[in-house]
């Protein structure tokens, strides 16, 4: 036994050994939370020669892994990846390397915010994205041809352009036994329309949110949307057709076959939720159209910085370089991803014209190149998250009957000064003294 | 009524009661097994207690996407030098604090006491800094060493000890002459067999689990244990697609548990019938 022990654990401490030797040698190692950058990894290998190394984490822990790791300065890494939201945090730490020489380059030939994203507070460049992710409304063409007599985007975006539209198209969708959306908290998507969530250190709330507050309970209390909401399995099951009214987090086998049906109309979710429902359309691909809705928005993407405690700086850079500002392989991932909207402008525009058979022969490219450069990234603030959670929150309470309105937005007040004190609550909030 | 039938009666009760735990116990486990087989978008849309046609699918899925013999060659490995760790160096622990009279015995104790109710999250930014400054991250040394030191174990060993071994029971070899390693390792040890044998259980399934250090303190993907691959797996997609996928890994992956705790039962039974006798 005691043999037995001794060998193992000889044989271990020699692994580990080994394991400790082996090290990073000129080959570029990048730390990701998709599977998409092994791919361009693969191509970059064959064109170059020079090996790259993708290491994929799971998103839930990304972020952490990321801060634990280049907060000991670790050079184990050169290349790693954020979305929007989480680049500020990695800024701010001094995790991303100064990419300046690239600012002009970036400028001109990547998309709309997908350049203003990448930016640190006081402007300097230090993340680049290989995709964009404008958002869009996601309708179903056969539907809407039935209850308006056409299925034209612009018409159908007319039915979406302001919140009071929403509530009318929602209404005549719902005489005709359909609903408009899964469920309200598709609006969420509006609600940075005409200004930021935070100005001058004060929380806004404007003629707008309140719209979109309103819209949000009328839809919900007269039962306009189907109550399954996104990422349920009703909410997958909408896509492909009709489901029982009032699903919600239920599961679909256990519901009474007698119940009422509906049929979603229309989603509201970034570029990649177009791909999540054409996926899941099965008998529906191809009815779907693309529209613009309330606003123009974005959500998610992934961005991609040199760590600033790298020793491989200069050919980190240029796979950077690679994968977003080289046309070729814009044009490259456009295909074999079926469908990721790239953030190279040229690229866009070749594809402008390509009809899109899972979306009705749409020119889905040219749409959302155009839904992009209407992204006003001024209006994005570092407290957006909380604010729109909050906001939601407020509303969900109004929706149930838990609290009246003057209530629910003055909790939403308090929600979002306690997490953050800095930030004061205008004179002119649409709440009582 | 006769006093048959009323036995029978509440035996039909008894029975009827356990089997309907029974299945509440099983129903989770089968439904994963029955996931397994089953694609990314069914499970999304629903559940079923009858297996469906995607396990090849499944399978390919996780062929081609991870290193499943790997991650299981690491975890095992891990595993068995924690279960290996934990048992040995903790029954020397607690048979020292439990038969030796030394100066700062008791404070020793209180203070393992008091590590018992930390938390093991909370020390976790430390260790990671400390594993860092000992250059050991991306290493395994950080994930099996600490099991050395096991106060929940030592605490638990160490009243065990006390409970079934008398004093007396140790004079014997003191004055044929053996020495103190010997005693521990002869007569000590075999007796508190089915305390560490219950410690074990809970060393390997806890080592076989662990995802957050791992995840942390692992850098390369080849020396991934199979929690965080399975993590990854679930990452590296549509997670529509690899839905299915992961259940099949977690499910091939609850198989060394299930072997460690045969294993180890027969021990833990022994272990609770052997305090019943009065000598």
């Amino acid at each position: 036994m005691k043999k037995i022990i001794a060998m193992l654990l000889a044989a271990v401490m020699m692994t580990a050994m080994l394991a400790a030797v082996a090290c990073a040698d000129g080959k570029i190692v990048v730390w990701t939370l998709a599977n998409d950058l092994k791919q361009f990894a693969e191509r970059y290998t064959e064109q170059t020669g020079k090996e790259v190394e993708v290491v994929v984490f799971d998103s839930a822990d990304y972020a952490t892994k990321i801060i634990q790791t280049l907060g000991t300065r670790s050079k184990d890494l050169d290349i790693f990846v954020g979305e929007p939201q989480m680049l500020p945090n990695f800024f701010e730490a001094g995790f991303a390397a100064d990419l300046s020489e690239l600012d002009a380059q970036v400028q001109e030939q990547l998309v709309g915010y997908t350049y203003e994203a990448g930016k640190d507070e006081d402007g300097v460049l230090r993340a680049i994205s290989y995709q964009a992710t404008p958002g869009s409304v996601i309708y179903r063409r056969d539907l809407a041809l039935e209850v308006f007599g056409t299925d034209d985007p612009d018409a159908i975006g007319e039915k979406f352009s302001s919140f009071s539209a929403i509530v009318e198209t929602a209404a005549q969708l719902h005489e005709a036994g359909y609903s408009i959306f899964g469920d309200t908290g598709a609006l969420r998507w509006f609600s940075i329309s005409s200004s930021p969530w935070v100005k001058d250190g004060e929380i806004i709330v404007d003629q707008d949110r309140l719209d979109y507050f309103d819209a949000a309970v009328e839809l919900y209390q007269n039962e306009y949307v189907a109550f399954a909401p996104e990422w349920s399995a009703a909410w997958y099951a909408s896509m492909a057709g009709a489901l029982p009214v009032n699903a919600g987090w239920n599961d679909l086998a256990s519901m009474d076959a007698g119940t009422p049906q509906t049929q979603v109309f229309a989603y509201v979710m970034p570029s990649w939720g177009a791909l999540i429902i054409r996926d899941n359309a099965q008998e529906n691909k191809g009815k779907f159209g693309v529209c613009s809705g309330v606003c123009s928005f974005f959500g998610g993407g992934t961005f991609l910085a040199v760590n600033e405690f790298s020793k491989n700086k200069e050919d980190a850079i240029d796979f950077i370089k690679f994968c977003t500002l080289n046309d070729e392989t814009a044009q490259w991932w456009l295909n074999v991803s079926n469908g990721d909207v790239v953030s190279s402008k040229a690229v866009l525009e070749a594809n402008k014209d390509y009809q899109n058979p899972s979306f009705g022969n749409q020119n889905t490219y040219g749409f959302y190149a155009k839904e992009l450069e209407k992204v006003d990234y001024s209006l994005i603030t570092g407290y957006d998250d909380t604010c729109k959670e909050a906001f939601g929150a407020a509303i969900v309470s109004v929706q149930e009957g838990k609290q009246t309105k003057e209530e629910a937005l003055k909790e939403f007040y308090t929600v979002v000064t306690a997490q953050y004190p800095e930030l004061s609550v205008p004179s002119d909030a649409p709440i009582g003294k | 009524m006769s006093e048959r039938m009323k036995t029978n009666f509440f035996r039909a009760l008894l029975y009827f009661a356990l089997i309907f735990l029974a299945v509440i116990c099983f129903i989770p486990f089968w439904l994963m097994l029955i996931n397994s087989t089953r694609s990314g978008n069914e499970i999304m849309t629903g559940f079923s207690l009858l297996p469906s046609n995607s396990l090849m699918k499944n399978w390919e899925v996780v062929s081609t996407n991870m290193s499943l013999g790997r991650g299981f060659a690491n975890s095992l490995l891990l595993a068995v030098l924690n279960t290996v760790l934990v048992s040995y160096f903790s029954a020397l622990t607690a048979y020292g604090l439990a038969f030796y009279r030394f100066p700062g015995a008791n404070v020793i104790f209180t203070v393992m006491l008091v590590f018992m109710m930390v938390p093991a999250q909370l020390s976790m930014l430390g260790f990671y800094d400390l594993t860092n400054k000992m250059r050991m991250i991306d290493t395994y040394w950080p994930l099996f060493l600490p099991s050395i030191a096991s106060p929940a174990t030592v605490f638990f060993l160490r009243q065990y000890t006390i409970s079934i071994l008398p004093r007396s029971v140790l004079e014997a070899p003191r004055i044929d002459g053996a020495g103190e390693l010997t005693i521990f390792h002869k007569i000590v040890m075999p007796v508190m067999v089915p305390g560490i044998a219950t410690m074990a259980i809970g060393a390997f399934i806890g080592s076989w689990n662990n995802y957050l250090l791992p995840m942390l303190i692992i850098n390369t993907p080849a020396k991934r244990t199979l929690p965080v691959m399975v993590a990854e797996l679930s990452a590296v997609r549509d997670i529509t697609t690899n839905l299915g996928a992961t259940y099949l890994v977690v499910a091939i992956s609850v198989v060394p548990i299930m072997i460690a705790f045969c294993f180890f039962s027969k021990h833990i039974i022994s272990g609770i019938g052997a305090g019943a006798m009065k000598e």
